[in-house]
């Protein structure tokens, strides 16, 4: 494999930017903008979906009073990363101007795509694990980071199925995209459990593939499992209720590997109270802190 | 062989044409229908609630079952062409006119056309603000050629029906006052837009609306002033002004781009 250094500069461009601490950090939705911006809680940063606030209005308003109060995150989900035929143009302009008004601390998309022949197909669908697919996803990464002039964070995504096709491990296709491009890794541990236990992976495994100093930021959310009628099961990730057991047990062992890094709670169906948020925050922080106490993940090499 | 994958799979979440596709993936433990299936209720259940959050009072009119219907016809005739779903729906009032199930409501692509109208109110860019001290310096020549540059959230409406009063009842679940609206009232002119703190909607009588739509065309200030009654121009125009409806002025500039929802 020809391994490629990527001319774009892999770190911040110097400027005041807010850095996210390694502590528990909240997904912002807009049923919580108000209680946020009025009641201010205490969470050590937050993190919202571009999309949302591409356009103009209110909702940007409340945005920048995010911004202006906590240290944000912006996590893309449809700048399909993995399309064949190359990136949106206006879709990364946006992603840029956005950027430019907010001033995040990190910026996140996935390793995925969703779009094809000009149409927005509203998932993260899987790729293909082949040479061809991590030369365009190196392609198209290397572009982002130019245009953007950050370091962008991918993101492992849950998946359903797995092509014919597929030669590489995710991990390892990861591994060798941070390897070319010089970008961090998102690694989201409910999507490896999802995924492992719908593909057969083992997830200690993906956790162990990873290469450890690329690691900027940790996902954790809630999935469901979904009975079939032959009596096999699915797990889906709806991000619809609290953090299952084993994949708290699996970020426990993330950060044993890791060391602290941010992590970010999602929940973006059947959206909770903020106290439901903050619980499950404080619990992500009390395993962060004892990673750091501990300082195993020194000891991990 | 990615974009062949990529097309097929498009295939399978946008006709349910899982043939291509299938082949591709490996046939271990569930069918690769079924994991398909999975990608496609994702597909189909994102756009059906960007779809509800634009249209929410379309979709309490007909009711969830009709709404879902309906929105995996338009989906397939009418995929969304980028990521940021609230710029998705804007075809949706105008494939509800020929959306036969739909033509029991009458009034229901006038409802669906100011559901996007305020959508656009809501996500449209923001842009600044018109300097008054500008227009004011202007010769008295030149400020009778101004032409206007519109907001990009400000929108005009001409409806068959009173839709205002229909989309207010219906999202209030106000039930009394849904059933006294008078559907044979005539038309309504609606000049939607921005406010403070969400939208504004505003019925226009005759003059104020020709006067609206001459300025929001980019017609200079002098051929819009001809149509109004001595007294009404200033009052109007100061209207405008103050709700922030332009951004912008020009002299001599060529026609803008059109705004109407519909004109009949």
């Amino acid at each position: 494999m020809a391994h490629r250094r990527s001319s774009t500069p892999p770190t911040a461009m110097g400027t005041q930017r807010s850095t996210i601490p390694a502590k528990a950090g909240i997904g912002l939705r807009f049923q919580h903008h108000q209680a946020v911006v009025e009641g201010r809680p205490d969470v050590a940063w937050f993190e919202v979906h571009a999309e949302n606030y591409f356009g103009g209005g209110t909702r940007l308003r409340y945005l920048d009073a995010v911004a202006h109060d906590y240290p944000l995150s912006l996590h893309g989900t449809g700048l399909s990363l993995g399309s064949g035929e190359g990136l949106d143009d206006v879709h990364l302009e946006r992603l840029r101007q956005l950027i430019e008004r907010v001033d995040p601390g990190l910026v996140s998309e996935h390793l995925s795509w969703s779009a094809v022949d000009g149409i927005y197909l509203a998932d993260l669908l899987p790729l293909p694990m082949t040479e061809e697919a991590l030369a365009v996803v190196c392609r198209n990464v290397d572009r982002t980071q130019t245009c953007l002039q950050r370091r962008l964070l991918v993101e492992n995504p849950s998946s359903y199925l797995r092509f014919a096709a597929s030669a590489i491990p995710e991990w390892e296709f990861l591994a060798a995209l941070a390897e070319r491009t010089g970008c961090g890794i998102l690694c989201d541990v409910n999507n490896i459990y999802v995924s492992a236990s719908n593909q057969g992976w083992r997830p200690s495994a993906y956790i162990a593939g990873l290469p450890r100093a690329a690691i900027g930021e940790i996902h954790l959310a809630g999935h469901t499992v979904k009975r079939l009628e032959n009596g096999q099961t699915l797990r889906i990730d709806d991000h619809g209720s609290r953090v299952a057991p084993a994949v708290w047990s699996l970020f426990a062992e993330a950060l044993a590997r890791f060391g602290p890094v941010p992590t970010l709670l999602e929940w973006d169906t059947n959206v909770p109270p903020l106290s439901v948020l903050l619980d499950e925050a404080a619990r992500a922080n009390a395993l962060l802190s004892e990673a750091g106490r501990e300082g195993r993940y020194a000891d991990a090499a | 062989m990615l974009l062949e994958v990529q097309r097929a799979m498009r295939a399978s979440l946008l006709a349910r044409d899982d043939r291509g596709i299938s082949a591709h993936i490996v046939p271990v433990g569930l069918t690769p229908e079924a994991r398909l299936a999975v990608y496609r209720n994702t597909f189909v259940a994102v756009l059906t609630n960007a779809l509800r959050l634009a249209f929410p009072a379309v979709s309490r009119l007909v009711g969830a079952e009709f709404f879902e219907g309906a929105v995996r016809v338009f989906i397939e005739a009418h995929p969304p062409h980028n990521a940021c779903l609230d710029d998705y729906g804007a075809e949706f009032p105008g494939f509800l006119v020929g959306f036969p199930p739909a033509a029991l409501v009458a009034y229901l692509p006038d409802v669906a056309r100011l559901e996007w109208a305020v959508n656009r109110a809501l996500h449209a860019p923001d842009a600044g603000h018109l300097d008054l001290k500008r227009l004011a310096a202007l010769e008295e020549a030149d400020r009778a050629q101004v032409r206007f540059v519109p907001h990009p959230s400000v929108r005009l409406l001409h409806a068959q029906h009173p839709v205002d009063a229909i989309w207010h009842a219906v999202l209030e679940r106000d039930d009394a006052a849904l059933a006294a609206v008078d559907l044979a009232a005539g038309p309504v002119r609606l000049l939607i837009g921005r406010s403070l703190d969400g939208v504004a909607i505003t019925r226009l009588g005759e003059s104020a609306w020709r006067f609206a739509l001459d300025l929001f065309a980019g017609e200079p200030l002098d051929a819009a002033l001809v149509r109004l009654a001595d007294g009404e121009a200033s009052a109007l125009l100061a209207d405008h002004l103050a709700a922030g409806h332009f951004v912008d002025f020009r002299i001599h500039a060529p026609a803008l781009r059109p705004l109407l929802g519909r004109v009949s």
